[in-house]
């Protein structure tokens, strides 16, 4: 089974554009994770997958159905809330039990059924309790516990993990990835955390300005970016990009010249890696000189923030060299097989 | 706190119980003096009670039927104004269209002109329709007033419930009208209680409407204290007795919803 947007797009009352013909595939019990900074459209996607939100046009289709003007409780899916939105006025019982008890579920199976899943999220202890008397991460369980307790097909999460401080914020990710792993249901997770999207997606789609950038796992969107904006968003610190010219086979800009033999002419975006460049104690053939600016120390790694003329540069290495000062030389390496190139106009990776 | 602070404070309740309820006090012994002892120059506090004004005024000159007036019209007029107020105010709280503050506010203009200046044309435009002088009259001129303070009082309510809670509702399956009788009408229960409180004491109290809109047959309570100052005297034990039982539905309504009532007249003090 499938699950498509095909050329959504959503203008609110006020004019947003929030998707902007968006497609995007995706099967059955994938955990997928929509990326991308604020305003880019995927809690949008999500709420319009949801029937939360109506699209202005397009298709949502799920196994070939078209689904697109069914009300929220015809389309089997669920939801995880940012902020949870528990029953205030019911027990956690009552809470995981209401999709069960709205569906008309026979009330043996009902309560057979809670208590399975809260077995499963470890909140059977809780559920004589009213949401109120819960803290963050028990409040995040039950509403994890209410999603998955009738079995939808599809368990959509819009942030689930931002109201969680930092340490109970891995727990629970890992929990999720158990969970996904342990019940084949498919998720789908919106995130503006790249931390997050990169360890629990099987397959992550990059969204910016209501379009989708690139729909990939985690390795390829690291490793192979279809473009600027991607490889800009991922990675901490973002890919360094420079701006310049291609001629007789030397990348240039300004100062900085590095050879690129065998590469089309013409201007282009040279994009590199903070940890993929190579620090060399001595200059030698295949290095540019760089100096340093200011010195980060990250334990266990160092970032050094480097200039040659006017580009700058950010190296990520291990942080054995604490001993280097402002304006000391540093001579990088670029291994070419980690260089990418994209256009300069439309940010798309040329290959 | 303090054993002093605790002193302090059960005076200062005292006090403010004294002050509120001497009138109370007054009112209801007035009800049981004869004519004599409530007429006497010098306040008397010890008397030989009496129930004669009671029978005297209910069953002698009939005001027993104004106290079903005044129920059925306060009772019809809260359920009338609920119902229509309620959703009125969700829609208020949640939804985006065009003018609605210009609306909203419209609703509390309703409430801005002075009641004699609208109820000289609601008088001649219910006897155009021939309902003058009958419950409906009274009924459909309070709900014109109660219907603006339900819009402004449940709007708050119900913004104070996340909107994730209407979303939540329909992802466990529910459809847009049994997410809101099933899930946001009794979150907001204690709006609704407190609001109910104030509907139906504004209709009960209301005397203005009454008086102009009925003449005999329907009058509330409230027209037909007036009848009992006669040329010959104002009749203050059968007032007193009136007013006493005009208060006891209030006191009844007001003991049945308190639970929510607290919760709901706080509602905003205690959040977060």
């Amino acid at each position: 089974m499938t699950v498509a947007f095909r050329n959504v797009s959503k203008v609110f009352a006020d004019g947003t554009l929030a998707l902007d013909g968006l497609d995007l595939e995706f099967d059955s019990g994938e955990f997928v994770v929509l990326l991308g900074p604020s305003g880019s459209g995927k809690t949008t996607a999500c709420r319009v997958l949801a029937g939360l939100e109506q699209a202005t046009s397009g298709r949502i289709e799920v196994g070939g159905r078209d689904i697109t003007d069914l009300p929220p409780r015809e389309r089997r899916m669920s939801m995880v809330f940012q902020n949870y939105a528990l029953y205030a006025h019911k027990s956690v019982h009552d809470n995981i039990a209401y999709p069960l008890k709205v569906r008309r579920w026979p009330r043996a199976e009902i309560d057979s059924k809670v208590r399975e899943v809260a077995a499963l999220l470890d909140i059977e202890r809780l559920l004589k309790r009213r949401p109120r008397q819960l803290s963050g991460g028990e409040a995040q369980r039950v509403a994890v516990a209410r999603a998955l307790v009738w079995q939808p097909e599809i368990c959509l999460m819009d942030e689930p993990l931002s109201n969680l401080d930092a340490i109970l914020r891995l727990q629970t990710r890992t929990e999720l990835k158990r969970l996904h792993g342990e019940l084949g249901t498919t998720f789908v997770f919106v995130t503006h955390d790249q931390e997050e999207a990169m360890t629990l997606g099987t397959r992550i789609a990059v969204l910016k300005d209501g379009r989708l950038e690139q729909f990939d796992t985690a390795h390829e969107i690291y490793h192979r970016p279809a473009g600027r904006f991607v490889a800009e968003f991922i990675g901490r610190p973002a890919m360094n990009t420079i701006d310049g010219d291609i001629e007789d086979g030397v990348f240039r800009s300004g100062d900085f010249a590095l050879p690129m033999p065998g590469w089309a002419p013409g201007r282009a975006v040279l994009g590199i890696r903070p940890e993929h460049i190579v620090l060399h104690e001595e200059p030698s053939e295949g290095t540019v000189a760089f100096r340093l600016d200011v010195p980060e120390l990250v334990e266990p790694d160092i970032l050094l923030f480097a200039t040659c003329g006017a580009v700058p540069l950010v190296v990520r290495t291990k942080a054995e060299r604490i001993d280097l000062q402002r304006g000391d030389p540093l001579y990088l390496e670029f291994p070419v097989d980690r260089l990418h190139l994209f256009d300069p106009q439309s940010g798309a990776r040329r290959t | 706190m303090s054993r002093g602070w605790r002193l302090a404070g059960i005076a200062a309740l005292i006090a403010v119980l004294v002050i509120a309820l001497t009138p109370y006090v007054w009112l209801f012994m007035t009800s049981i003096k004869s004519r004599l002892d409530a007429l006497a120059d010098a306040p008397v506090w010890l008397f030989t009670p009496t129930l004669e004004h009671y029978p005297k005024v209910f069953l002698d000159k009939a005001y027993l039927p104004l106290v079903f007036n005044s129920l059925v019209v306060a009772g019809t007029v809260t359920v009338l104004s609920l119902v229509v107020g309620v959703p009125g105010a969700y829609v208020f709280a949640r939804h985006r269209f065009a003018g609605k503050e210009d609306l909203f506010f419209f609703f509390l203009t309703t409430r801005m002109a002075p009641p004699i200046s609208v109820v000289v044309p609601m008088f001649l435009l219910f006897g155009y329709v021939g309902l003058v002088d009958s419950r409906t009259s009274v009924i459909l001129a309070h709900s014109t007033f109660n219907l603006s303070l339900v819009v402004w009082m449940m709007r708050g309510f119900f913004e104070d419930i996340p909107r994730e809670i209407d979303e939540a509702a329909q992802m466990d399956g529910h459809t847009k009208a049994g997410m809101f009788v099933r899930v946001l009408l009794p979150m907001a229960a204690p709006g609704i209680a407190a609001t109910a409180v104030l509907c139906f004491i504004l209709s009960w109290n209301e005397f203005l409407y009454a008086l102009i809109l009925v003449a005999f047959e329907s009058r509330t309570l409230t027209v037909g204290i007036p009848g009992l100052v006669t040329p010959h005297g104002t009749l203050w034990g059968q007032v007193a007795a009136v007013a006493i039982v005009a208060t006891l539905p209030i006191i009844i309504f007001t003991f049945l919803v308190q639970r929510h009532l607290v919760r709901g007249l706080t509602f905003g003090a205690v959040k977060g």
